[in-house]
C-alpha cells in the first residue's frame, strides 16, 4: 500500500489525540450507554429466560460488544464528503495524485482505530468490571471477530460514502444523512437484535446490508453463531462489501465526468 | 420585547432561506421524526416480547415518549446548537456576534433557530391524546395549565444541558463537541427510572436530568392508581430554573474567557 | 476630541504546545504545556475624530488582535482603550452601536436570501428608527450603486458586489467609527477604487472616522493621512505617509537617455565630487542613483552640462519598497 495512506491513517490518529475532552467524555459517554442499556434489557427480560432467541446473558454481552464496536466503525464521513462537495473543494481532489474516497476511507480508519485502541479497549475492561458480560474464550473466536469488525468499518463506510456522495444530485442532503443514520443504528442491531423485530421486518432486512454491520458480527461474538455458520457471516460480510462498491465506482465515475464536463 | 421583535425579524429570514429550498424541507422534517420514531420502533419492538417494563405498560411508556417530544420539539426549535465550535469559534463568527448590540446567545439561538421541529411536538401531543385515551386518563383545565408548567420546566432542563455542553466549545479547542455523544443519553430519561440502578438514576435525577424532560413530569398525569406518579415531578420547573442558569452563567463566563483568551 | 485612545495597551495569549509525535500527543492527553506569547505589546496611539488611519503590519504582527481589543471582541490584558468614549469590552452593547465592523474575509449577510433582508434584520438589531434607515439605505445605495443588487441572494453576489452591500451593512446604523479589515482584499482594480471612493466621501461628509487593515498599500496612499505601522507588536512608525517616505526613502533614481554612447568613466568624471553612482545600462542608457543629501539641481545641472540629453525620468521609490526595507532592517536590528 501507499505510504501516503498511512501517514493519513497516522494523522487523523494523532487529530483526533488532540482533543481530550472529546476522548475522556467519549469513555464516559459509551459506559454510560451500556449501562442504560444493560437495565433497560434486564426490566424488559425480566424474568423470561430467553427473548428473540437470546439469553439474558448473550444480550448483556451483545450489548457491550455492539455499542464497543460502533466506536469502531462509527464515522462522520457522510457529513465529511457532502460539505466537500458542496463548498467545491472535491473539483480540487480530482487533481491530486491520490483516490479522494481513498483518502477518506482512511481518515475514517484513523479515527477508528483511535477510538478502538483508546475507547474500545480501556472501555471493554471497564464494563467487563461492572456488568456480568462473558468474553468468548476461543482464540478462533476472536480472531475471526476482529476480521468481521473490519468489515464492519467497510461496509458502514460504505453507506456512509453512499449517503455523502449523494450531495452530487441534491443541493441539500442534510435530511438523507439523517435518515442513513437512523437506518444504520436501527438495523444494524445495536439499538435491538435483528431477531426481535416481527417476522416480516426480519425477512427484509436478509436482503439489507445493515445487519453484516452490528448484529451478525455479535452474535458471533456472543456464540450464537458458530464455526461454520460464523465463515458463513463473514462470507456474507464480504459479498456486501463487494456489491457496495459498484454504486460507489459507479457515481463517483459520473460525478467526475460531470465535473470535467460542467466544470463544477 | 426587543427580543420578539428580533424573533420576528430572524423567523422571516429563516422562512425565506427554507422557501429556497422546498423540497428539502419536508424531507428534513420527515428525517427529524424518523429520528425520534426509532426509539418509538424500539418500545412497540419490545412490548411485541414482554408485557411490561419495570411494571409499566406499552401505553404508559408511550404516554411518556408523547410527553418527552412536547419540550424536545420546543428545545430543537430554539437551541439547535450542533455545529456551534465548528462555526463560531473555528470559523471565528462569534467576533461578527460579538460587534452586534444584542446579548450573544439570544442572537446564536435566534441565528440556528429551527421552527420544523414544531411538528415533533405536535406529534407528541397526538401520541399523548391516544395513549392517554388507552389508558383512560382525562384531562381537566388544571391538568392543561400543569402541562404547560412542567413542559416549560422541561425545556429549560434541556436547554441548560445544551447551552452548558456548547458553551464547553469556549474553553476546549475540540470542533467535534461532545453533544452528538449525548444525543442516546437523552433517551434514558423516557424510560422509567426505575429499571436502571442506584447510579445511573441518581446520574439522570441530579447531575444530567433528562429524567426531568421525560419520565418524571410525565408521571404526574398518569392515573394515582398505576402507582407511577413521581413526588418529583412538581419539581420539574425548579430544576429547570436551576440548571438553565447555571449553564446561562457558564455560558457567560465562557465568553468572557474567549474574550480573554481570543482565537 | 478623540475617537480612539490607546495607551500600553497589551494582549498576551496562553498558546498550547503540542509536543511531537505518538508519545507527545498521549502526554499532552494527560498534561498541556502552555507557553506564554505576547501578541500586542504596550502600544499607544490617539486617533481624532474624522480621521482615516491606515493600520499595517506584516502577518501576525499583531493588527487583528487590536482590531479586535477596539472593537470589543477581545479583552486586552493590560492598558487603556477608549473608543468612542466607551471601554469596548465594558458597555459592549452599547458600544457596539456606534461603530461599524467590516471584516474582509468574512460576511455578515445571510447567505441564501435577498441582501435587503438582512439589511432589514440589522436594522431591528440596531434599533435604527424606520425613516432614518430609509433614509440612509437610499443615500448608501445610491453611492455604491447597488440599485438591482438588492433583492438578490449573496450567494448569487460577485465578490465585488458583496464588499459593498458589507459595506452598507456595516454603515446602516451610521456609527462614527468604522473599523476594516482587509477590505479589498482580492477585489478587482476598478471596485478597489470605487470604494475607495466612498470611503473618502464618506469621511468627508459625515466626519466617519476610519481605521483599515490592509495589505495593499495603494489603499494606504488613495485614503490615509496617517499610517500606523505595526512590527511583532509594537508600533514601528506613526506619522504621514510622505514623512514616512521622505525619512525612509534614501534617496532617488534617474534614469538618463544620452543621445550619444557614453563610457562609464565619463559619466562619473562628470559628477567628480558627489556622493553619487551611476549605473549604466547600455550605451545610451544609463541610472543615476542619489541620495538625499545630493542637490538634485547641482547634480543634473553637471550632467546637462557636460552631454546631450534625450530624456530624463526621475524614478520615485514606491511605498511598497520603503514597506518592505523597513521590514527588513526591523529584522536585522531586532
Amino acid at each position: 500500500m501507499n505510504n501516503a495512506y498511512l501517514d493519513i491513517i497516522r494523522i487523523r490518529f494523532l487529530t483526533m489525540l488532540a482533543y481530550r475532552v472529546n476522548y475522556y467524555s467519549g469513555i464516559v459517554i459509551y459506559a454510560i450507554n451500556i449501562g442504560a442499556y444493560y437495565f433497560l434489557w434486564q426490566a424488559i427480560y425480566g424474568d423470561q429466560p430467553t427473548l428473540g432467541g437470546f439469553t439474558v446473558a448473550q444480550m448483556t454481552t451483545y450489548v457491550a460488544v455492539s455499542w464497543m464496536s460502533r466506536a469502531f466503525y462509527f464515522n462522520n464521513l457522510d457529513r465529511e464528503i457532502a460539505n466537500e462537495i458542496r463548498d467545491g473543494s472535491v473539483a480540487i481532489q480530482f487533481i491530486r495524485p491520490y483516490s479522494y474516497l481513498l483518502v477518506k476511507m482512511m481518515q475514517g480508519l484513523g479515527e477508528g482505530l483511535f477510538r478502538l485502541l483508546l475507547f474500545m479497549v480501556p472501555g471493554m475492561v471497564f464494563v467487563c468490571l461492572i456488568f456480568p458480560v462473558t468474553l468468548p474464550t476461543s482464540l478462533e473466536t476472536w480472531m475471526i471477530y476482529l476480521i468481521m469488525l473490519v468489515f464492519s468499518f467497510l461496509i458502514n463506510t460504505q453507506i456512509n460514502m453512499l449517503a455523502g456522495l449523494f450531495a452530487f444530485y441534491v443541493e441539500n442532503n442534510e435530511g438523507m444523512m439523517r435518515m442513513k443514520r437512523v437506518m444504520v443504528d436501527l438495523f444494524s442491531g445495536v439499538i435491538i437484535p435483528v431477531s426481535f423485530f416481527p417476522g416480516w421486518l426480519e425477512g427484509i432486512m436478509k436482503w439489507l446490508p445493515f445487519q453484516a454491520i452490528t448484529y451478525l458480527p455479535s452474535s458471533v461474538f456472543t456464540g450464537r453463531t458458530e464455526g461454520g455458520m460464523a465463515l458463513q457471516v463473514l462470507g456474507l460480510q464480504a459479498l456486501w462489501f463487494a456489491v457496495l462498491l459498484l454504486p460507489i465506482l459507479w457515481i463517483w465515475r459520473k460525478a467526475r465526468h460531470r465535473l470535467f464536463v460542467q466544470g463544477g | 420585547m426587543i427580543y420578539l421583535q428580533l424573533f420576528w425579524e430572524y423567523f422571516k429570514n429563516y422562512a425565506k432561506t427554507r422557501l429556497t429550498y422546498r423540497a428539502d424541507f419536508w424531507i428534513e422534517v420527515l428525517s427529524d421524526l424518523l429520528f425520534q420514531g426509532m426509539n418509538l420502533i424500539f418500545i412497540l419492538v419490545v412490548f411485541q416480547h414482554t408485557e411490561s417494563l419495570g411494571g409499566w405498560s406499552q401505553a404508559e411508556v408511550v404516554f411518556v415518549y408523547g410527553y418527552f417530544m412536547i419540550p424536545y420539539g420546543l428545545f430543537s426549535t430554539f437551541f439547535s446548537l450542533w455545529n456551534f465550535s465548528e462555526r463560531y469559534i473555528v470559523k471565528g463568527e462569534m467576533d461578527r456576534v460579538l460587534t452586534r448590540p444584542a446579548h450573544n446567545l439570544a442572537q446564536i439561538v435566534l441565528e440556528n433557530m429551527d421552527p420544523p421541529s414544531l411538528i415533533g411536538s405536535l406529534v407528541g401531543v397526538i401520541i399523548m391524546v391516544i395513549s392517554g385515551a388507552q389508558l383512560g386518563l382525562s384531562f381537566g383545565f388544571t391538568d392543561v395549565l400543569m402541562m404547560m408548567l412542567l413542559v416549560i420546566g422541561s425545556v429549560l432542563v434541556y436547554a441548560g444541558i445544551y447551552i452548558a455542553i456548547t458553551a464547553i466549545g469556549f474553553y476546549s479547542d475540540s470542533p467535534t463537541g461532545i453533544a452528538p455523544l449525548m444525543y442516546n443519553i437523552q433517551n434514558y430519561g423516557r424510560y422509567p427510572v426505575g429499571i436502571y440502578n442506584k447510579v445511573i438514576r441518581f446520574i439522570l435525577t441530579w447531575i444530567i436530568p433528562f429524567a426531568f424532560v421525560g419520565v418524571y413530569p410525565a408521571s404526574f398525569f398518569l392515573n394515582a392508581d398505576s402507582g407511577h406518579n413521581s413526588s418529583l415531578a412538581l419539581l420539574t420547573p425548579v430544576v429547570g430554573l436551576v440548571f438553565a442558569t447555571a449553564a446561562l452563567l457558564f455560558w457567560n463566563h465562557g465568553v468572557k474567557r474567549y474574550r480573554g483568551a481570543g482565537s | 476630541m478623540l475617537a480612539i485612545d490607546v495607551e500600553r495597551l497589551q494582549k498576551s495569549f496562553r498558546v498550547q504546545k503540542n509536543r511531537e509525535g505518538l508519545g507527545g500527543a498521549l502526554k499532552d492527553l494527560l498534561r498541556r504545556e502552555y507557553t506564554e506569547v505576547e501578541a500586542v505589546k504596550r502600544i499607544s496611539f490617539q486617533i481624532p475624530q474624522g480621521e482615516i488611519c491606515g493600520y499595517i503590519g506584516e502577518n501576525g504582527a499583531g493588527k487583528s488582535t487590536t482590531i479586535k481589543m477596539l472593537t470589543g471582541i477581545l479583552v486586552p490584558t493590560s492598558g487603556k482603550v477608549v473608543v468612542g468614549g466607551y471601554v469596548p469590552f465594558k458597555e459592549r452593547e452599547k458600544f457596539v452601536k456606534n461603530i461599524g465592523v467590516v471584516f474582509g474575509q468574512r460576511s455578515q449577510l445571510w447567505w441564501d436570501i435577498g441582501v435587503i433582508e438582512s439589511f432589514h434584520l440589522l436594522r431591528k438589531v440596531y434599533r435604527v428608527p424606520e425613516n432614518d434607515f430609509r433614509k440612509r439605505l437610499d443615500e448608501l445605495v445610491e453611492r455604491l450603486q447597488l440599485g438591482e443588487l438588492l433583492n438578490r441572494p449573496v450567494r448569487k453576489l460577485s465578490l465585488g458586489q458583496r464588499m459593498r452591500c458589507e459595506l452598507v451593512a456595516s454603515l446602516l446604523h451610521n456609527p462614527s467609527i468604522l473599523f476594516l479589515d482587509e477590505p479589498t482584499i482580492g477585489l478587482d482594480i476598478l471596485v478597489k477604487t470605487e470604494i475607495r471612493d466612498f470611503l473618502m466621501g464618506l469621511n468627508k461628509e459625515h466626519g466617519t472616522t476610519i481605521l483599515l487593515t490592509t495589505h495593499d498599500l495603494q489603499d494606504i496612499e488613495a485614503l490615509c493621512s496617517r499610517v500606523i505601522m505595526l512590527d511583532d507588536g509594537s508600533i514601528i512608525y506613526d506619522g504621514s505617509l510622505e514623512t514616512l517616505k521622505s525619512n525612509w526613502s534614501k534617496g532617488r533614481e534617474i534614469q538618463f537617455q544620452f543621445a550619444h554612447p557614453v563610457k562609464k568613466a565619463q559619466m562619473e568624471s562628470w559628477t567628480e565630487g558627489l556622493d553619487i553612482q551611476w549605473r549604466p545600462e547600455n550605451d545610451l542608457t544609463a541610472k543615476l542613483w542619489l541620495p538625499h543629501s545630493v542637490n538634485v539641481s547641482e547634480a543634473l545641472s553637471r550632467i546637462v552640462g557636460a552631454t546631450e540629453i534625450r530624456d530624463i525620468k526621475i524614478l520615485e521609490t514606491n511605498t511598497d519598497e520603503i514597506v518592505r526595507e523597513i521590514y527588513q532592517s526591523e529584522k536585522v536590528s531586532s
